[in-house]
C-alpha cells in the first residue's frame, strides 16, 4: 500500500520496540496493575484483551503518558520514556469515543495538530490529501464530526492517529461503538493499514474474535495481572491459566471438577458422539445456528457444552466422548498442570 | 419598560392628569431635555461602555485560567476555594465601598474610569470563576487529552479546543459581568465627580435628584429608556449563544 507506506513512521523514524517492565499502578487500596512485563516488536500488533476492570485502559494511558505507574519502566527502542510528558512521547491513541473536536471540520480536525507541531504547509496539504484519500474520507472534508456516522468518525479518528506519524500506536477499543456487521468489515483494513509500519500497535478490546482477527499476539489480563501472552493459537491450544481457557474459546470451555481436586476442561468443539463408551448425557437444549449448533447437555459429571456440524441430527440422549490430547488440566487455583 | 417609554413621552402635567388626560401632552421635550444637557448623554453611555467593555475583558481573562486551574486540580484544594468564591460571590458588595473609597483615595484612582475596572473585575471575579468551572466541567476530559497527545501545549490546548468549546458560556458569564458593571451605583457614585466621566447610574440619580421642587419623572424616564438601549441590543446579539448555552448537553467526543 504505497498511500500507506507514505504516512507510516517508517519514512520518519526507525522502527522502535515498546517494552513494559516490571508496571504496577495502585489507586488508594485497588491494584489497578501489577508487575506487567510486555514486549511489543516493531510493526507488531499486541492485543491486550481482557473482561471490564481488568487494567487494559489502564496499561494504555500509561504507554501514553496520561497516568504515571507507580513502578516499573517503559522503554520504546533505546529511550525509557517512563518520566516523559505525553506531548513528547510521540504516541497516537484513538480513544474509545474518538474525541474529535466539535467545532472543527474533518479537514481541520487532521490538519491542525501538524500546524501545532510546526510542519509546513505544502507537507500538510499533501498528507492530508493522502490520508483522506487512505482512508475514503475524501467527501467528508467539510463536514463536522456531529454529521458523521459512527464508522466514519473512527476513520478520521484513524486518520489524525496516523497522521501524528508516532512511534507506537494506542487504540482504546476503537470498535466498541459500531455494530456487529461493521466491525467484521473493518478489522480487516484496520489491520491492512496499522499493522504494515514499523510502528508497534497496542489494541485494547475485551472482544476475543476481534483480538484474534487484528492481533499478531494477544495479551490476556485478568485483575491487572498478565494471564498470557501468545499467539491466538498457543492461547487456543495451551492455555496457561483456567482464565485464559476460559476467557478464550466460543462457547465457553467446560470445567470438570476431578476427584483429586483439579480441574479438567475440555472445549465444547472437541466433544464428538460415541456409539459406546464414553459419558450418558441428555440433550437439555440446542440452538442452531447455520453451520454449526450448540446444546447444552446434562451429565452425571455435570453441565456439559457441545458444538457440533450443524447437518447432523441429535436424538435425546447420546453418549459423549473426547480425546486425550484435547483435555486440560489445571490445579485449583487455575495453574496449568500438564506439560 | 413599557411604563418607562410611556412616561418618557409625556409633560408632567399630563402625568399628573391620569386616564382622562390620554389624548394630549404627548411630547419628546423630556429626551430633548436629556440629550442636550451639559456634558451631552451619549457621554455617560460612552463612559459606562468603556467601564462595562474593560470590566468584562478583565475578568475573562483572570477568570479563565483559573477556572480551568480550579477544575482540573479537584480535590479538596478545589472545594475550600469554591466554598470561599461563594461565599464572596453571596456578599452584599456594597458594603465594601467605604472600603473601596479608602483604597481610592490611597492609590489615586479617583476620577479614572479604567481604575473603576479594577473594583468591578474584582467584585466579579468569584461568580464568574464559578460559572466557568462549571462549563469546563462539560468538556470532555477525552478532548483535552487528545490534543495533549498530539503535541499541544497548556496555551494552545486552550486557545484552540477548549476555549472554542465554551463559547456559549463565555457569553452569558461576559454579559451577567456587562450588566453588573453597566447598573454599579455606589462605587462610581463615590470614585468619580467629575461630571464628564460619570457613568449611567451616578449620571441619572444627578438627574433625578437636579431639581429641589419636583421629581423630574418625564427626563429620567427618557434616561431610563435611552440608557437601556444599549443593553437591549447587547442582548439581542448575544442571545443565541446565551440560549445554546443554557441548553448545553450536545457535545460529545
Amino acid at each position: 500500500m504505497t498511500v500507506s507506506s507514505t504516512i507510516s513512521s517508517t519514512t520518519t523514524s526507525a522502527a522502535t520496540a515498546l517494552q513494559l517492565e516490571g508496571i504496577s499502578r495502585r489507586i488508594g487500596a485497588r491494584t489497578i496493575l501489577e508487575d506487567l512485563d510486555l514486549t511489543v516488536s516493531p510493526g507488531e500488533c499486541l492485543a491486550l484483551l481482557g473482561p471490564s476492570g481488568c487494567g487494559k485502559s489502564s496499561t494504555l494511558r500509561l504507554i501514553s503518558g496520561l497516568d504515571s505507574p507507580d513502578s516499573g519502566r517503559i522503554l520504546l527502542g533505546e529511550r525509557d520514556i517512563t518520566a516523559l510528558p505525553p506531548a513528547r512521547r510521540q504516541v497516537a491513541m484513538v480513544f474509545q469515543s474518538y474525541a474529535l473536536y466539535p467545532h472543527l471540520s474533518v479537514a481541520r480536525n487532521l490538519s491542525l495538530g501538524m500546524e501545532i507541531r510546526g510542519v509546513d504547509a505544502a507537507t500538510i496539504a499533501r498528507d492530508l490529501d493522502a490520508v483522506l484519500e487512505l482512508l475514503q474520507l475524501g467527501e467528508l472534508r467539510q463536514r463536522r464530526p456531529a454529521d458523521l456516522s459512527g464508522g466514519q468518525r473512527q476513520r478520521v479518528a484513524l486518520a489524525r492517529a496516523l497522521l501524528r506519524r508516532p512511534q507506537v500506536f494506542l487504540l482504546d477499543e476503537p470498535m466498541s461503538n459500531l455494530d456487529a456487521q461493521l466491525r467484521e468489515e473493518l478489522r480487516p483494513q484496520l489491520r491492512a493499514i496499522l499493522c504494515g509500519g514499523g510502528a508497534p500497535v497496542v489494541y485494547v478490546t475485551h472482544d476475543q474474535q476481534e483480538a484474534m482477527g487484528i492481533a499478531d499476539r494477544i495479551a490476556v489480563l485478568d485483575a491487572g495481572r498478565l494471564q498470557q501472552c501468545g499467539t491466538a493459537r498457543e492461547l487456543y491450544h495451551r492455555p496457561a491459566t483456567l482464565f485464559v481457557a476460559q476467557f478464550i474459546g466460543r462457547p465457553q470451555i467446560n470445567v470438570l471438577q476431578e476427584p483429586d481436586g483439579s480441574l479438567l476442561a475440555v472445549r465444547p468443539e472437541h466433544l464428538h458422539a460415541v456409539r459406546e463408551g464414553g459419558l450418558q448425557v441428555r440433550v437439555v437444549s440446542r440452538e442452531w445456528q447455520g453451520a454449526s449448533q450448540q446444546l447444552q447437555l446434562d451429565t452425571a459429571r455435570g453441565p456439559l457444552r457441545w458444538v457440533c456440524d450443524g447437518g447432523r441430527t441429535i436424538g435425546d440422549a447420546v453418549r459423549i466422548a473426547w480425546e486425550p490430547q484435547h483435555e486440560h488440566r489445571f490445579a485449583a487455583g487455575g495453574r496449568r498442570l500438564t506439560p | 419598560m413599557l411604563w418607562q417609554l410611556y412616561t418618557s413621552l409625556r409633560t408632567p402635567d399630563a402625568l399628573l392628569g391620569g386616564l382622562a388626560a390620554i389624548g394630549r401632552g404627548w411630547t419628546l421635550a423630556n429626551y430633548g431635555q436629556i440629550l442636550s444637557s451639559d456634558p451631552p448623554f451619549w457621554r455617560y453611555l460612552l463612559n459606562s461602555t468603556l467601564v462595562g467593555v474593560g470590566t468584562t475583558l478583565l475578568t475573562l481573562l483572570l477568570a479563565i485560567p483559573c477556572a480551568y486551574a480550579l477544575q482540573r486540580r479537584g480535590g479538596l484544594q478545589r472545594q475550600l476555594v469554591d466554598g470561599a468564591l461563594l461565599v464572596a460571590a453571596a456578599f452584599p458588595s456594597v458594603l465594601l465601598f467605604l472600603a473601596l473609597l479608602q483604597l481610592a483615595r490611597q492609590f489615586g484612582l479617583a476620577n479614572n474610569l479604567l481604575a473603576l475596572c479594577l473594583p468591578y473585575a474584582g467584585l466579579s471575579l468569584p461568580l464568574a470563576v464559578l460559572l466557568l468551572e462549571a462549563a469546563f466541567a462539560e468538556l470532555p476530559r477525552e478532548l483535552e487529552e487528545s490534543a495533549l497527545l498530539e503535541g499541544f501545549g497548556l496555551w494552545q490546548r486552550l486557545r484552540w479546543i477548549l476555549v472554542p468549546l465554551l463559547g456559549p458560556a463565555v457569553a452569558s458569564t461576559a454579559v451577567l459581568v456587562f450588566l453588573f458593571s453597566w447598573n454599579e451605583f455606589p462605587i462610581a457614585l463615590t470614585w468619580l465627580s467629575r461630571s464628564e466621566l460619570l457613568t449611567l447610574a451616578p449620571a441619572m440619580a444627578r438627574i433625578a435628584g437636579s431639581s429641589v421642587f419636583s421629581v423630574p419623572y418625564g427626563a429620567f424616564a427618557a434616561a431610563t429608556v435611552l440608557g437601556s438601549v444599549p443593553l437591549l441590543l447587547l442582548l439581542l446579539v448575544f442571545q443565541r449563544p446565551i440560549v445554546a448555552g443554557l441548553t448545553q448537553g450536545a457535545i460529545k467526543g
